[in-house]
């Protein structure tokens, strides 16, 4: 899979990303379990405030064509690091260069309007998402049709059912093929027959992009999909390169612990 | 997130005035009278503290509803601006974290939608304004200047305020009480006596940038001059704002995906 001319740029190249986090805490922390020290909190005790590192120094670099698997247990960072690289986060330190479009599927259905109908979600998503109107509107008979909703399309959001719901955020999410497609876990949406048609496009964006990245802890579909191996230990990089030894690294704890 | 370039492009327009009306028509759809709520409450309000305080101050009514007309809407586009800009990028949490927008996106929007509903209410000063026959000359025409530069400083204001607003959720909770008392402290239902401007206010008025904001864009309609004081405190806080704007831009924005 891989090739032995030098790519002429990286997609994406990450260079000893570190992130780190505020977080407020209670100091009290049996807080809820009973009234008085309730109280005593919210008018004595105040919070602690803290800083977390999610990310330390994390590099690697996505080249044309190339698809790299993060992998890690829960709360490893993956989801962080995706975030990072979509640019919703910065880098406390470290640097990121990004060449081309970048888009994340994830929490695909957030930012819609309950309110607002099928139709008019489509049109502000897609302008959020970075569309000019133009482009939408040629879009929309395609997610409409994408989605199946039908005539429901005209009906406000808050009367769709879930699985209406998460169609439409799935055909709108999946409006634009991206040079680098950023994905936490494989999406699955919908019943079985609506399930066939998600794995196709799924599958289509992940050819149609020039690079993927992806954060799983299923080593199988890492197994399908990738290239590359990224393994991520407490927000630590405990393997980045070849495909089959960080699955290794990753299931093998004393080899993990070894890297750390 | 980040402020990445070409601020004026089409799509962008597209994005603000599309996002700002929407999510202003969404807000009205289910109720009978739309967008003539925000007439009936400021018109009810005018009317009744108008002739109460008109006949309680002694001051013609003829003189004191159309003080109190332009007051009270510019104003609330004042208040507006203010207690928009705390809240301002909590409340596009799901855009931040689903798309990356940027922030210079999410608070054009919030500032338009701030002046289209103080568009709606300007109708209210043109009825007052008519119904009293206050004479208009092409003076009246400075006070558009004047509107002008208080919308651009609920720009950089919603940058500033949002971003302070964001790490400190005190700021919210520090606005409204501040502004409370600056409705006081500000001649909108009271007005600035013949000689001194003055009253228990009077020494203090010109400290009250309310005050000066608002003068630029009442006194042309009334008809009465500006002093020049007003006008190097408006364009003073104006170039101030924007440095502050840019500043905490270029050393905070990068974390307010961290703390909304």
């Amino acid at each position: 899979m891989t090739s032995n001319a030098t790519p002429p740029q990286p997609l994406l190249h990450a260079s000893k990303l570190t992130l780190h986090i505020p977080i407020i805490r209670p100091k009290d922390r049996q807080l809820l379990s009973n009234p008085a020290r309730f109280l005593i909190d919210l008018y004595f005790s105040r919070t602690n405030r803290d800083v977390v590192t999610i990310l330390d120094k994390v590099s690697f670099t996505l080249n044309q064509g190339e698809r790299i698997g993060i992998i890690g247990a829960n709360g490893a960072g993956k989801s962080t690091l995706l975030r990072l690289l979509a640019g919703i986060y910065a880098p406390s330190s470290g640097t990121l260069e990004v060449n081309g479009t970048v888009k994340g599927l994830f929490s695909i259905s957030l930012g819609m309007y309950p309110e607002a109908t099928g139709l008019e979600n489509i049109y502000m998503r897609g302008l959020q998402m970075g569309l000019k109107l133009q482009e939408i509107k040629e879009m929309v008979p395609e997610v409409v049709e994408f989605a199946e909703l039908q005539d429901a399309i005209e009906n406000p959001l808050n009367t769709y059912s879930t699985g209406m719901r998460t169609r439409l955020a799935f055909s709108i999410s999946t409006m634009i093929e991206p040079d680098i497609l950023l994905l936490d876990e494989w999406i699955g949406a919908g019943d079985a027959r609506f399930r066939d048609k998600v794995q196709a496009r799924m599958n289509r964006l992940v050819e149609d992009s020039r690079g993927l990245v992806l954060a799983t802890h299923n080593t199988g579909l890492m197994k399908r999909l990738c290239t590359k191996g990224l393994v991520l230990s407490k927000g630590k990089m405990a393997y980045y390169g070849d495909l089959e030894e960080a699955l290794e690294v990753y299931t093998n704890d004393k080899k993990l612990q070894a890297r750390l | 997130m980040s402020i990445s370039g070409g601020v004026f492009s089409l799509r962008r327009i597209q994005l603000w005035v599309y996002t700002s009306w929407f999510e202003f028509l969404i807000r009205y759809r289910k109720t009978m009278l739309g967008p003539l709520w925000l007439l009936v409450g400021p018109a009810l309000f005018i009317s009744l503290l108008g002739l109460l305080y008109a006949h309680v101050g002694g001051i013609p009514v003829e003189k004191f509803i159309p003080h109190l007309t332009i007051g009270i809407v510019v104003w609330t586009l004042i208040t507006g601006f203010l207690v928009g800009s705390t809240r301002v990028f909590q409340k596009a949490q799901a855009q931040i974290m689903q798309d990356g927008i940027d922030l210079i996106d999410i608070v054009m929007v919030s500032v338009l939608s701030t002046v289209i509903h103080f568009a709606h209410q300007v109708v209210l000063i043109i009825v007052v304004l008519a119904f009293f026959k206050v004479p208009i000359t092409p003076y009246a025409l400075v006070s558009l200047v004047g509107l002008v530069l208080l919308i651009i400083n609920g720009i950089w204001l919603t940058i500033v305020f949002g971003i302070i607003g964001a790490r400190f959720r005190d700021l919210a909770e520090i606005v409204q009480a501040i502004m409370r008392i600056a409705f006081l402290a500000t001649p909108v239902i009271w007005m600035p006596s013949k000689t001194g401007r003055g009253g228990v206010m009077g020494a203090f008025l010109d400290f009250n940038p309310f005050y000066h904001f608002l003068e630029l864009i009442r006194a042309p309609l009334l008809g009465t001059p500006i002093e020049p004081l007003s006008w190097i405190l408006v364009l003073s806080i104006t170039v101030t704002g924007f440095l502050l704007a840019y500043i905490s831009t270029r050393l905070l924005a990068k974390n307010i995906a961290l703390w909304v």
